[in-house]
């Protein structure tokens, strides 16, 4: 089963510590082989917008930042239980915040 | 948090944690076993205060405590070898307070322990996927279809050998590294494709088994990132994984390679399948068996359709593959892959090559590549002929459905003139064996020889096709190293279904074989005696026992006999270069077993023939139109008879009759 978890924006810079441990949790969850993908997103990014015939473009930021995405992670694992179970030590690493853990379906 | 849910969590958490806790147990008690006992120990506890108490912060350190701290007690209480035991306590306090050891090495050990060459390859599986993947014995044995208790024993039996056997906790040195890693690998690729292609019941991918391999190579190529072959097994793993969406239809049959929509692969696995193939390279040394398969998986992986696929490039790389590993089934998708590049007949030539090998004989996949050869030549009735074989060896339901289907849908052959349809070898196999006259134990071992036939050459193959050269290949490939009394067994078998279906000479291609000697002792003369005096022994028996217990000749030159070479005042035949005499008991009863026949075979069959062909004409009687009793029926005869005499209860050969010298 994949698990994709995204986890939303917050304003605390992260440290040194952070980043150290950030980085032993994901060379052991890549190691391990339940890490598939993960990566950081841009604040804003562009967005398109289609209403009846038309696709609206416009270049980020946006007021609703907080609901963005900042990063995700893509995980492979036996039960929805391993994924939350992934998802609580990342956020006891990276402090107070949101994430969400979806199921994949596909391809 | 609900009760139930701490249960799975705490499951989720296990499978996580437990091979780093086990690895690291093992690393201070240097048992596996008794590591294993620890760890599960933990578990319970945390099944009991979890629920209370809440998951902990890091649930992993908190099961690896607790498991630490009941091997303490556990030396402790066990009280003996006190000094050892006090330093064991004493690594452990340390190796508590110490930074974690990089743990991948242990549980790099703890692999190399569980796929230890010690071990059976079924208890090595099933070790790997309980101490590495964390899975429960009922887990295994639901994946392999075995029951629970048969895995929980290899597990148990495991784990003492490993403690017989004193295996150690390590690392194995440089010239042993490569052959202990083979065995690693060997395992994973064992439980990956048994998740890939389950070799039984009715799904055709257990994906669980897949992704459960796939975690255990991913792990293995970042303990031991310098080894070729493990990228290259992770790689032909990620892109064999990748194909899973689309290799089955949607009512669960399979879709072959060329047939499968593209869309549907893993494009994810794929990528992470090239950056695997990527370092095997980097790693350098020649292309090992693994890395080869994965390059050939590469080459399918790159075609953007099946069109578009090199099949050169993969012909060559199997023809590599073959050289390191010339099993049966490589060469077998050799064979496919040189049809697909450079035409049916070259690939049917190197699939015929095949056909003798008795690695193959119960190989679904052979008459089925065989089959598909053979409709690309427009070769249609060996073709439907050949995907019917496949379809009654496989065991995976979905895909005998699918071959099925392949068979009917090859076009009908050519309408024949009017007449019944040509008997064929399983329905006119089923009619002799479903004969009123056969006993259960003669059909039991007739059947196994005609299931063989069977398997091997097709239910719908014409009996005009049934010759005596195809029935020889699959003794070679059957029975070619068995005992020559099962050879015997399996070649009277097919003499007396030859000669109930008037095929001559199907045996013609299989020599008896010589049995170890003393097996043919004589009967004794009381047990003559018995014999003689049973009332029950119809005419024709009594004068063939007695003519050929007199005459001492040889049971096939007493069979050839004919009324015309009889000399009664003599008491004396002659057939072939043979002379046969006899003596007053075989004269007394000649004259009512002629009943004033002038001509044709002395012993007759009480039958008439079967179908298909006639009889030679030497072998009919010219004025009852029977023919010659043959070998078989009449040893069969005998053997029932004598049953009751026999003291082994097996009954005797006519063999036997001749008096000892």
């Amino acid at each position: 089963m994949r698990f994709l978890m995204t986890t939303k924006p917050t304003d605390a810079a992260p440290d040194e510590k952070l980043f150290a441990e950030m980085g032993a949790f994901i060379e052991e969850l890549t190691a391990a082989g339940v890490l598939l993908a993960t990566g950081g997103l841009e604040p804003g990014g562009v967005r398109l917008v289609s209403s009846g015939d038309e696709i609206t473009v416009t270049d980020g930021p946006y007021t609703e930042a907080k609901e963005a995405v900042a990063g995700f992670a893509l995980v492979e694992v036996r039960s929805k239980e391993e994924a939350i179970e992934l998802a609580r030590r990342f956020r006891r690493i990276v402090g107070d915040g949101e994430s969400i853990v979806q199921q994949v379906f596909g391809p | 948090m609900a009760v139930p849910d701490v249960h799975r969590t705490i499951d989720a958490v296990w499978k996580l944690e437990s091979a780093k806790i086990i690895a690291a147990l093992t690393g201070i008690v240097r048992d596996v076993g008794l590591a294993e006992e620890l760890a599960q120990d933990a578990l319970v506890a945390a099944l009991e205060q979890w629920p209370e108490s809440g998951v902990p912060d890091n649930p992993g350190a908190w099961l690896t405590a607790i498991a630490k701290r009941r091997a303490v007690d556990r030396i402790r209480r066990d009280g003996r070898l006190e000094r050892r035991h006090e330093q064991l306590a004493h690594e452990l306090r340390q190796s508590g307070e110490a930074e974690p050891a990089d743990d991948r090495d242990d549980v790099l050990r703890l692999m190399f322990v569980s796929c230890h060459p010690v071990l059976p390859t079924e208890a090595r599986v099933a070790l790997t996927l309980r101490l590495i993947g964390g899975l429960t014995a009922a887990e295994i044995a639901r994946a392999f279809l075995v029951p629970e208790a048969v895995v929980a024993k290899r597990i148990a039996v495991a784990k003492r050998t490993l403690a017989e056997q004193r295996v150690p906790f390590e690392l194995p040195a440089g010239d042993q590294l490569a052959d202990r890693l083979s065995s690693v690998l060997e395992v994973v690729y064992l439980v990956f494709n048994e998740g890939y292609s389950a070799t039984g019941g009715d799904d055709l991918m257990r994906p669980g088994l897949c992704l459960e391999a796939l975690r255990l190579g991913r792990l293995l190529a970042a303990a031991v990132p310098y080894e070729a072959e493990v990228h290259g097994l992770v790689a032909l793993m990620e892109i064999q994984a990748s194909r899973s969406a689309a290799r089955t239809g949607p009512s669960g049959e399979p879709v072959q390679l060329h047939e499968q929509n593209r869309g549907r692969w893993d494009q994810l696995l794929i990528r992470r399948g090239f950056t695997a193939m990527l370092r095997a390279r980097e790693c350098g040394g020649p292309a090992g068996p693994y890395v080869l398969q994965a390059a050939i998986a590469v080459c399918h992986a790159q075609a953007p359709t099946a069109e578009a696929t090199d099949w050169g490039q993969i012909a060559t790389l199997y023809t590599a593959l073959e050289r390191l590993l010339p099993t049966p089934v490589v060469r077998l998708n050799r064979a496919v892959a040189v049809g697909k590049a450079y035409g049916p007949q070259a690939g049917l030539d190197l699939a015929d090559e095949l056909t003798a090998d008795p690695a193959l004989r119960d190989y679904h996949l052979l008459p089925s590549v065989r089959g598909d050869l053979l409709e690309r030549l427009g070769r249609t009735e060996e073709a439907r002929l050949e995907f019917r074989r496949a379809a009654a060896l496989t065991r995976n339901a979905a895909e005998r459905a699918f071959l099925d289907r392949r068979a009917g849908a090859l076009p009908a052959a050519a309408a024949s003139p009017a007449g019944p349809p040509p008997a064929v070898l399983g329905t006119t196999a089923r009619a002799f064996l479903d004969r009123d006259d056969l006993d259960a134990a003669t059909v039991r071992s007739y059947g196994q020889t005609l299931r063989r036939l069977r398997l091997a050459l097709g239910d719908d193959l014409p009996l005009g096709s049934l010759t005596a050269d195809r029935v020889a290949g699959v003794f070679a490939a059957a029975w070619g190293t068995a005992a020559p009394r099962t050879w015997n067994r399996h070649r009277a078998a097919v003499r007396s279904f030859g000669a109930w279906a008037a095929l001559d000479d199907l045996a013609a291609g299989l020599d008896r074989r010589p049995e170890p000697a003393g097996r043919t002792a004589a009967i004794t003369p009381e047990q003559l005696e018995r014999l003689w005096a049973r009332p029950d022994v119809a005419g024709r028996e009594r004068v063939l026992w007695r003519l050929l217990h007199e005459s001492a000749a040889s049971v096939r030159a007493v069979l050839a006999l004919d009324v015309q070479d009889l000399d009664l005042g003599d008491r004396s035949a002659r057939t072939g270069g043979t002379r046969v005499v006899w003596r007053s008991g075989t004269a007394q009863l000649l004259p009512e077993l002629l009943a004033g026949r002038t001509r044709g075979p002395l012993f007759l069959t009480d039958r008439r023939p079967g179908p298909g062909r006639a009889a030679a004409p030497a072998d009919l009687c010219p004025e009852t139109g029977r023919a010659r009793l043959s070998y078989e029926r009449a040893e069969r005869l005998f053997k029932l008879a004598t049953r009751p005499l026999d003291p082994a209860g097996e009954g005797w050969t006519l063999r036997m009759l001749k008096p000892r010298r």
